[in-house]
């Protein structure tokens, strides 16, 4: 028994990677549908959403990531659509991720038409610009003129929902969805210099460098990874504004079995490390 | 002169970005705007400037037939792939540059990202090992906060997700700010030696 211990504190990694793919591809074909609990952070966005009157200014998401993240980013975009359709919260969409537009144009489209929202009236998708932080703080003089067309090429000028936003005094939430730097780029340029509110969609391994703004008041809330997507879909799904639309909880089962196995994993090996070291001991002494 | 006009250009440049911030003059605020809006085109150019770059880098590697230079040639035919069919059909959905895109481009994306999870279970398997107190700790943080991951966990036991938090809201946040500190003090000491000319890097050649 515990020459079996101590060779579980070496197991070949490919026996590792068959646990982890086991861990991951199971419960996808078999949901398990744990239950989930939404953090503060998530509830603080969502009751922002919630507190915005219908058919009144936008709010914005910045779709700023591209395929690569999209597995924990694009089902916050999805389920905060989903929410904001339900309660005809319009939304303007842009994207600073040069590979994050067609992401983008697909979750509007495939919301929209759940919801029966409209093009131009319910929402706006503005597309690309390259430029990053000068972007955002040109949106912040003048958002027609730093997006003079949409991503359809139609001027922005023309588009009845935007005739009345000029810069963020006319938009009560900023929502960036991404995984590197331009989450803070939004709370600095837009949140500090125009007290634009500011809460992001952020992955998992970006979320704990954005506690110090939490703390500050300077992000108003946030989604923490595919977790934060799935609490989010949780909070619209129980307030009633969409039903069966799960695709952060599905991935959520896979995630959270994949973390027990590595949590198991990482028992086993200090079991074997400290027996093996034991008997090495035992031997100086000896 | 070769030299003189850009360090001018950026002394300039530098210091009126700077001062606007205190001057609310509509004039000013013109001045401001307009220079966002050239920043935007300048970063449009760097996109032609980093595909050209792309571009030869591969078509050397060709040229010269460097080890795996065959991948080069993968990369450079769907590169003009991508460009073709973006400018015979559109970006619009429907479109064989947007169905290319969702298609292929974003699932193998994903799944090379999706690869890493198998290398964290291995390392994290192998280097969280309590050989000390430090590693101890960070062993167990690491296990907390992992636990707190897991949907049912944060549902059934509450405690944990408190203590997973407390853990991100306190050492974390306090670690978190210190190196903020550090990040912005040394960007802005930067900054100022690159507006003073004293920081030459930008301009080439090393010095």
């Amino acid at each position: 028994m515990k020459e079996l211990l101590v060779k579980l504190g070496q197991v070949d990694r490919r026996y590792i990677f068959l646990f982890i793919a086991a861990a991951v591809v199971l419960p996808l074909l078999f949901p398990l549908n744990f239950p989930t609990r939404a953090t503060p952070h998530t509830r603080a966005v969502f009751d922002i959403i919630d507190q915005i009157p219908p058919d009144n200014n936008p709010i914005l998401i910045s779709f700023d990531y591209g395929p690569s993240i999209m597995p924990e980013c694009h089902p916050m975009a999805y389920a905060i659509l989903r929410h904001a359709f339900a309660r005809r919260v319009k939304v303007v969409g842009l994207t600073l991720a040069n590979d994050a537009a067609g992401l983008a144009e697909e979750a509007f489209r495939n919301v929209a038409r759940e919801y029966g929202r409209e093009y131009g009236k319910d929402y706006v998708f503005l597309g690309y610009k390259a430029g990053g932080s000068a972007v955002i703080l040109s949106i912040g003089e003048d958002l027609k003129k730093t997006f003079p067309r949409d991503f359809y090429g139609k001027p922005t000028a023309e588009i009845p929902m935007l005739a009345e936003v000029h810069n963020y005094n006319q938009i009560p939430l900023i929502i960036p969805l991404t995984g590197s730097a331009t989450a803070t780029f939004w709370i600095i340029y837009a949140g500090t210099r125009y007290r634009a509110r500011v809460a992001d969609g952020v992955t998992a391994v970006m979320a704990a460098e954005l506690y110090p703004y939490l703390q500050t008041k300077q992000l108003s809330g946030m989604l923490a990874g595919l977790k934060g997507a799935a609490e989010y879909e949780h909070l619209v799904e129980e307030a009633g504004y969409s039903r069966g639309a799960r695709r952060a909880s599905r991935g959520m089962d896979a995630l959270s079995t994949m973390h027990l196995v590595i949590i198991g994993f990482i028992i086993l090996g200090n079991i074997g490390f400290f027996l093996s070291r034991r008997d090495a001991k035992k031997g100086e002494s000896r | 002169m070769k030299r003189r006009v850009p360090l001018l250009i950026c002394l300039f440049s530098g210091l009126f970005f700077g001062i606007q911030f205190f001057v609310p003059h509509h004039q000013v605020r013109q001045v401001y705007s307009n220079g966002l809006r050239w920043l935007i085109v300048v970063a449009a150019f760097t996109i032609i400037m980093a595909v050209g770059s792309l571009i030869v880098h591969h078509l050397r590697r060709v040229h010269r037939r460097t080890k795996g230079w065959g991948y080069s040639l993968v990369t450079l035919g769907t590169l003009l792939g991508m460009v073709a069919a973006g400018a015979a059909t559109g970006i619009r959905p429907g479109s064989l540059f947007n169905k290319l895109f969702l298609n292929v481009q974003a699932p193998m994306q994903a799944t090379m990202f999706g690869i890493l999870a198998f290398y964290i279970a291995s390392a994290s398997y192998r280097a969280f090992r309590a050989r000390s107190k430090e590693a101890t700790l960070l062993l167990l943080a690491a296990i907390f906060l992992m636990l707190s991951a897991v949907s049912f966990i944060g549902y059934y036991f509450p405690r944990i997700t408190t203590l997973s938090e407390w853990l991100l809201m306190v050492p974390n946040m306090a670690a978190q700010r210190g190196i903020l500190f550090g990040v912005y003090l040394g960007t802005l000491a930067t900054s100022i030696k690159i507006i003073l000319g004293i920081e030459r890097g930008w301009m080439g050649g090393g010095r």
